[in-house]
């Protein structure tokens, strides 16, 4: 009887160690400290603190889903072996959308010595993820001037609106690539690309009308398609690159000089 | 009790008369009955059997802030099937959740330290899972292709195991004869896909803890 005792006692102390944050109320508590919030305005705080370089290197990644261990080596790869400026997330970060899932990938895409910033991806939105996103990242429609460039973030996962019409939200790209002193080129950052059947397909026209209205879009990044492609689905004004995920051991490296880009895929 | 509970999405308003019914169901069992008079009348008596054996609750474990659950023993009480509804009020997190939880637990090692206790070391268990509200959705809803995506954030399960002591209680009624005390550590599938093949997630962070007493009848 004493034996059965202290192997109960054993098992029960080992199962206590096991657990860091102890108790859990559900998978869908919301619940994050300080410093898994408002990050991308966080970042873009801390990117516009420094001095903008002449030319700007920006690595894109995207739907890391449960790649975990992938994104992990990416950082490690980029962290150890790349002189770049910031880091673009095409969505998907919360495969579930799940919040312990945004922390995981926060956790690890933290570990960047570079500010990263996240679109939302229709992921990212399943369950109570619309929250988990507003919550840690902000707003999902989003910008930031970075030297002569403005950087623009939207939402693009109509089907997890149910096609409501309002998302993408038009009227809020049109004024936002309007040209102004502030800018010379525009970049936009989507999740779902206008081509794919999760973008309201009576909102690709007018979409792709807002980018291409002005000619002052450099490019357009997005994910969704898993897989690296440059191609010019709408035209020679308006080139889409479809970033590679951590998935495929790779990732998109883009160079920005006087107005002008080049696109490299790598692989780690 | 309807399983249809844990496999369907219900609206707002259904699922405030459900919450009501079970709050109803947890609440007047112990008041209803008179222990007294239980074995003196035939309709007491058919009542007192269809009684659940035991109400439990329980604090966190994935399943509420708090839980309230009522369920029956078999096999001589190396099975316990239980139903629980559980809260977390919005003070904890973004909104308040409000869901319910259909266990099986397998209780295989008993040992019986003295005649008044009995200690259940390694129960072992699975439960499904279900938060009430749309976003918790069970079927996939219409504007998704078939098998668009593969799990239902309304239907998810895990796996725990249990400790528990139970106690003799010195009444001479029939009523609440027993009183347990338990903990577990709980997994769910959700952080069990997560974790696979993923050297990188602590294994900590897929496992947590509940507490939880238990009254028998």
């Amino acid at each position: 009887m004493k034996r059965y005792r202290l192997i109960s006692l054993i098992i029960l102390v080992l199962q206590f160690a096991a657990c860091d944050e102890l108790f859990e109320y559900s998978p869908y508590v919301i619940n994050f400290d300080e410093y898994e919030t408002d990050l991308n305005q966080k970042n873009i705080d801390r990117l516009l603190s420094g001095n903008v370089p002449d030319t700007i290197t920006i690595a894109l990644t995207g739907d890391s889903h449960r790649f975990y261990d992938e994104s992990e080596e990416l950082v490690r790869t980029l962290n150890n072996h790349y002189d770049i400026d910031f880091v673009i997330h095409t969505g998907d970060i919360a495969d579930y959308g799940i919040p312990r899932q945004y922390q995981w990938g926060n956790d690890i895409f933290s570990k960047l010595k570079v500010p990263y910033f996240v679109v939302v991806g229709n992921h990212d939105l399943v369950s109570n993820g619309n929250d988990s996103y507003l919550e840690m990242f902000g707003d999902y429609n989003f910008t930031f001037i970075y030297g002569q460039y403005k950087f623009i973030f939207i939402n693009t996962n109509s089907r997890e609106y149910e096609f409501n019409g309002k998302i993408p939200d038009i009227s809020w790209i049109e004024k936002e690539v309007i040209p102004s002193d502030d800018f010379e080129k525009a970049l936009i950052v989507f999740h779902t690309p206008p081509f794919s059947g999760d973008f309201h397909p009576e909102l690709e026209e007018p979409f792709v009308e807002a980018l291409t209205r002005h000619n002052n879009v450099l490019f357009a990044t997005h994910g969704h398609l898993h897989s690296y492609k440059f191609s010019y689905p709408y035209g020679n004004d308006l080139p889409f690159v479809n970033t590679a995920g951590p998935e495929n051991a790779q990732f998109v490296l883009i160079k920005i000089f006087n107005h002008e880009f080049t696109v490299d895929v790598h692989g780690f | 009790m309807s399983l249809r509970w844990m496999f369907t999405g219900f609206s707002k308003k259904t699922n405030q008369i459900i919450r009501f019914v079970v709050l109803a169901i947890l609440l007047q069992f112990p008041v209803f009955v008179n222990a007294d008079t239980i074995h003196d009348r035939k309709g007491d008596k058919l009542l007192y059997t269809f009684l659940p054996d035991y109400y439990k609750f329980q604090y966190a474990g994935g399943i509420g802030f708090v839980s309230a659950g009522i369920g029956y023993g078999f096999f001589n009480e190396r099975i316990d099937i239980s139903y629980f509804y559980g809260y977390v009020p919005q003070w904890f997190s973004k909104n308040d959740l409000h869901s319910v939880s259909l266990q099986l637990t397998g209780k295989p090692i008993k040992l019986n330290p003295n005649d008044k206790t009995e200690f259940y070391p390694l129960n072992i268990g699975i439960f499904l899972h279900h938060t009430f509200g749309s976003e918790y959705y069970i079927i996939l809803p219409d504007h998704y292709p078939e098998d668009y995506y593969w799990w239902a954030p309304g239907r998810t399960g895990g796996l725990f195991i249990e400790g528990q002591l139970k106690y003799k209680l010195n009444t001479t009624g029939k009523m609440f004869s027993e009183l347990g005390l338990y903990y577990r550590i709980v997994t769910r599938g959700i952080y069990l896909t997560s974790k696979f093949s993923n050297a990188s997630i602590p294994l900590e962070d897929i496992f947590s803890l509940g507490l939880g007493i238990v009254i028998y009848k």
